[in-house]
């Protein structure tokens, strides 16, 4: 019931620290991720269209595991099986925050690939062929060259995953990081101001999207190759800007 | 005395024979124009001479030795202008990237060879607004900037609208009365006919016929040579 919310103790719960930590807690799982899914997610893209066939088959193995189980089972898989197989992981260094880390890391990669590979086949491959002419090395036409253009066709789509990303470190309240979500649960546990505390992390939520909506446009910007002051016609990207999917 | 030779150039695609042992050779200053049906290797052959594809068997020599890269200019029928540069990074590519010159001397030498193609003022244009005999006349300065001992052109106005033709064909007319050494595949007769110290016809990875253009256009010897200017020129 609306009429039931009290907006004193939503304000109580959106300005207190567990929340703004648990803001600060999710963001920084998204970034770490991120950016490593992208960096393997580059890799594999690489491996997707390399000569050798085991490297292939390795990579579509790993691909379909990690895009054909429950996020939440890897998380838990991770946190709670991989000390039982490796005793590594048994030590005081492996904590929830790395475990959640490496999971949504190695999860996100598996999609990131896509994206990738379909930024570097968007790259007309005349571009590589007059690369060679003038002597480039193949490592040079993909930095100097591929690599750039790429970044504007999949600056959407990763966009799109750091949202989901972003959403997906609330799995992450299972294995006690203490993020957005578990901040709520806290709040309401000796509250039991359910609406507020989920009001409160839901707003913290939209605020960080925002944000990255307005960074991404100027990303957007950032990588069009054309001199200053004349409209460029949109270049539709190579994936679908929004995809559904409930990992 | 030969500047660029290919000696028995032989590629397969698969089954396919796409070359058959093609011989030739361009000497210095020579412009050298090749004509022939799709299919008929005109391309493969070009790829052969830029070393953008390995004969299987057989040999592309420059000055007696294998090429170096960027020795041998290549200009492609789409342009294939780097989109990420503007006109001038373009040019400046391979000086920077290849040749490992300090960004400020490659700087120099670009703005000098875009000035060679008509073209100083479009420096800081990207690509993608230029116009394609534009974006042409940026590639073949993009080539020439590396001081290539002989350059190849792929069909280099066939992807131009008609009125863009004559600029990108003067360009190598003036380039070709400097000097430069050249293979040019282009179906342009009147080019060949004014520039080209000899045509060479191609059919199904041969070369069928080689003479000067009087004597190729007037008097072909070969009945596949009739045949095919026969249809291109009607």
């Amino acid at each position: 019931m609306l009429a039931s919310f009290n907006t004193h103790i939503f304000w109580v719960a959106l300005s207190s620290r567990p929340f703004w930590r648990g803001a600060l807690l999710a963001l920084e799982l998204t970034f770490v991720s991120f950016a490593i899914s992208i960096v393997l997610g580059f890799f594999l893209a690489l491996g997707r269209g390399s000569r050798s066939r085991t490297v292939r088959g390795g990579v579509f193995f790993y691909t379909w595991i990690f895009r054909a189980t429950p996020t939440l089972l890897q998380l838990l898989f991770v946190w709670d099986a991989l000390p039982e197989i490796w005793p590594v992981f048994r030590s005081g260094w492996f904590t929830p925050f790395l475990a959640a880390a490496i999971t949504l890391s190695l999860n996100e990669a598996a999609y990131m690939a896509e994206i990738v590979r379909s930024g570097l086949l968007s790259v007309d491959p005349g571009q590589e062929l007059a690369g060679r002419a003038l002597g480039m090395s193949r490592r040079r036409i993909l930095r100097r060259i591929v690599v750039p253009q790429a970044v504007r066709i999949v600056i959407p789509p990763m966009g799109n995953e750091f949202i989901t990303l972003l959403k997906l470190t609330s799995l992450a309240s299972v294995i006690s990081v203490t993020e957005l979500l578990t901040a709520a649960q806290n709040f309401y546990s000796t509250t039991f101001s359910y609406q507020e505390a989920f009001a409160a992390a839901a707003l913290y939520y939209l605020v960080i999207v925002s944000v990255l909506m307005v960074l991404q446009s100027r990303l957007e910007k950032r990588f069009t190759f054309t001199s200053r002051g004349r409209k460029r016609r949109v270049v539709a990207p190579a994936v679908p800007a929004i995809s559904h999917d409930a990992r | 005395m030969s500047v660029l030779r290919a000696y028995d150039v032989t590629k397969w695609y698969d089954e396919l024979e796409v070359l058959r042992g093609v011989t030739f050779e361009v000497a210095p200053g020579q412009v050298k124009v090749i004509i022939g049906p799709s299919g008929s290797g005109k391309s493969t052959l070009l790829r052969c001479l830029a070393l953008l594809e390995e004969p299987d068997r057989g040999e592309v020599l420059l000055e007696d030795r294998r090429p170096e890269p960027g020795e041998v200019g290549m200009v492609f029928q789409r342009f294939n202008l780097f989109q990420n540069m503007t006109a001038l990074e373009n040019v400046m590519c391979g000086l920077v990237e290849v040749r490992k010159l300090p960004k400020r001397e490659a700087r120099e030498h670009a703005l000098e060879f875009l000035g060679r193609v008509g073209l100083a003022d479009k420096a800081a244009q990207y690509p993608d607004e230029l116009s394609g005999g534009q974006q042409q006349r940026v590639a073949i300065a993009r080539a020439l900037v590396m001081r290539p001992k002989a350059m190849l052109f792929d069909e280099p106005t066939s992807a131009l609208d008609v009125e863009l033709v004559r600029e990108v064909l003067d360009v190598m007319e003036s380039l070709a009365g400097e000097g430069m050494t050249m293979v040019v595949v282009s179906h342009e007769l009147r080019f060949a006919h004014h520039v080209a110290s000899s045509v060479l016809m191609m059919d199904e990875g041969r070369i069928v016929e080689e003479a000067p253009p009087d004597e190729f256009f007037s008097s072909p010897r070969e009945e596949r040579t009739k045949r095919f200017l026969s249809l291109v020129e009607s």
